[in-house]
């Protein structure tokens, strides 16, 4: 039944990487299209601005929600990749059931944030902000989902991720 | 401190959970969101900070076109064309392949931001090199290419000097600028190293190219060494914003690797864009997880009581940024170096200016100090990277590492006690400061 899924699984994993790439190279665009209207043809225009700040946004969460891997996130390794699997899969065990605690604790909060701020619109485009900021919500229930993941594994004993140096990296 | 205070368990819970190895970012939202919980503050300010400062930081978009023009350089054969052009110039010194690793990593500073990048771009190839026919013990080439990477960031362009620029307003023009005598310093201090080393191991000379032929070689590498030109020239001739530099890089690489040398297929192309998104994710997290966590101090007014503390202990500028610099390396043995860029060094900043030290200034010092960061174990991402490469003993790494890591060292104190050094620069091309 489970391998059933998986082919389904990685082919949707493919896609949210495609959307992820698109939404990089759409930033780009928007940056070359600002920087040609302005000194070719002397015609500055803000809403280029507008479309890579909201792309960046939305590169960060969907990205942190769909695609990162965990062996890709930034953290710190010294004490979790020092110790044994039995200690590392309590400790995932209880990071995870921290944030779960956390995160589920200010979602009521969070969601009437992002609702409220349907009030405003962006500048240019007139994109309602709750629009724009609710990949917040997606982000926020997607990392609950995968924490509680990662903590069930741990509980049935599924070995940890560490992190892989080659692939984290904080840009410097 | 009260150690019940919000803050006090906050601090701790941010702590505790990277500890327990939850990824930095969300360790920090977590803590911010525990706060604004014992606070009794609305806990949706959370999304809040995270969103605003994400939407009104206009300048952190240099981060994620930067990541992207250096995975761009890294396809193209414009790495082999440069490597081919630095061996023509210096290759027939003793030690040649070794000052060729300098040379490529000061052209390389000047067009990537990244030293994990431009580690990871040319490591290997100059890996191989190096060590083929057993010409250079393998733990020597890459304490080299670790060593020469550091100077990536501080020549620009530089994420973390972006990065800098977003935590202290400090202008992100004149922080480039103020990178290049500091960078050629040590990449001199690097050469200097290989000269003696050359001699005292007997390290080989590579077949001279003739003279007659640099001409071709350099026609050849021609586009890459503009790079440098094209997007410095952009920024200080007022031309570009330097976030709309980094996007001309990253043209600027695309054009070239696709366009003139055709050496990228849409395959290669789509991987390092998905790369650079993922990069991008994952550093995006880290930064505004640091916003986030940064309201909490900034409500808890922390720089300002650190200022008055410190105020109180009579430090006189100097004095003050020597205990940076410790505070700086010893931080850096053990953590990430944006992290510290982004939580730390915002709690300094006011007493830095208090005592009238030179945000530019600061800002290279500081850089510098990540930067050292990266080499320096047991936390050290330029060895962890460099040992996978070579497949080389951290411990043997760690060792040939050292006596650049000693006249890395030196030179830092150079930056801290001779701002002219750092500031002369800036200061010819109109820094008022």
């Amino acid at each position: 039944m489970a391998s059933g899924w998986a082919p389904l699984g990685a082919w949707l994993y493919r896609r949210a990487e495609s959307l992820l790439a698109a939404m990089l190279v759409a930033m780009f665009a928007a940056f070359l299209l600002q920087i040609t209207f302005r000194y070719v043809l002397n015609l500055p225009i803000g809403w280029t601005n507008e479309i890579s700040v909201v792309l960046w946004i939305w590169i960060v969460l969907f990205g942190a929600a769909f695609v990162v891997r965990e062996e890709e996130e930034i953290r710190f390794d010294l004490i979790y990749g020092g110790v044994g699997p039995r200690t590392r899969r309590a400790m995932t065990l209880v990071s995870a059931a921290a944030l779960i605690v956390l995160y589920g604790m200010s979602f009521p909060a969070v969601l009437d944030y992002v609702t409220f701020m349907k009030v405003e619109s962006t500048a240019y485009l007139k994109i309602r902000f709750d629009w724009l900021f609710s990949i917040y919500i997606v982000f926020v229930v997607a990392t609950i989902i995968r924490y509680l993941w990662l903590g069930f594994r741990a509980l049935r004993g599924y070995e940890t991720n560490r992190l892989d140096p080659t692939k984290a990296s904080s840009g410097v | 401190m009260n150690l019940a205070s919000p803050f006090s368990l906050s601090l701790i819970a941010i702590t505790a959970l990277a500890f327990l190895g939850l990824p930095i970012g969300h360790s920090m939202i977590a803590g911010s969101i525990l706060y604004l919980a014992l606070a009794g503050l609305d806990m949706g300010t959370a999304a809040e900070q995270f969103l605003n400062g994400m939407y009104s930081n206009y300048i952190i978009l240099a981060v994620p076109l930067f990541i992207l023009a250096a995975e761009l350089m890294n396809i193209g054969s414009m790495t082999d064309r440069l490597m081919a052009f630095c061996n023509a110039v210096v290759g027939r010194f003793r030690g040649g392949l070794a000052h060729v690793n300098i040379l490529q990593s000061i052209i390389f500073a000047g067009m990537s931001g990244s030293a994990i990048a431009d580690a990871a771009g040319t490591g290997k190839m100059m890996q191989q090199l190096m060590t083929k026919d057993g010409k250079y013990p393998a733990s020597y080439a890459a304490a080299l290419t670790a060593a020469t990477a550091v100077i990536g960031p501080i020549i620009p362009p530089s994420i973390p000097m972006v990065i800098y620029a977003l935590v202290s307003d400090a202008s992100i023009g004149y922080l480039f600028l103020a990178g290049v005598v500091p960078g050629l310093l040590m990449a001199f201090a690097q050469m200097v190293i290989v000269v003696f080393d050359a001699r005292r191991k007997g390290f080989p000379v590579e077949p001279p190219t003739p003279l007659r032929e640099l001409p071709r070689v350099t026609w050849r590498a021609l586009p890459t060494l503009m790079m440098p030109v094209v997007l410095l020239g952009g920024i200080y001739s007022g031309a570009t914003t330097p976030t709309e530099a980094a996007a001309i890089a990253a043209l600027y690489a695309l054009l070239i690797s696709v366009v003139l040398y055709r050496s990228v297929s849409f395959g290669e192309f789509y991987r390092s864009v998905l790369n650079s998104a993922r990069t991008t994710a994952s550093i995006g997290m880290l930064i505004a997880g640091a916003l986030v966590f940064n309201y909490v101090v900034t409500v808890e007014n922390i720089p300002q009581s650190l200022a008055v503390l410190l105020r109180a202990w009579d430090l006189s500028p100097t004095g003050f940024l020597i205990l940076v610099n410790f505070v700086l390396l010893l931080l850096g043995c053990l953590l990430e170096g944006t992290t510290i860029l982004l939580v730390i060094i915002p709690v300094l900043i006011p007493t830095a200016q208090a005592l009238g030290v030179d945000m530019v200034h600061f800002g290279v010092m500081v850089v510098v100090n990540i930067m050292i960061g990266l080499i320096t174990p047991p936390y050290g991402l330029l060895l962890f990277i460099m040992t996978r490469i070579a497949e080389v003993p951290l411990r043997d790494l760690v060792r040939d590492t050292m006596p650049f890591l000693m006249s890395m060292l030196v030179a830092l104190a150079l930056i801290t006690f001779v701002p002219g050094l750092v500031l002369w620069l800036p200061r010819l091309l109109g820094y008022q400061g």
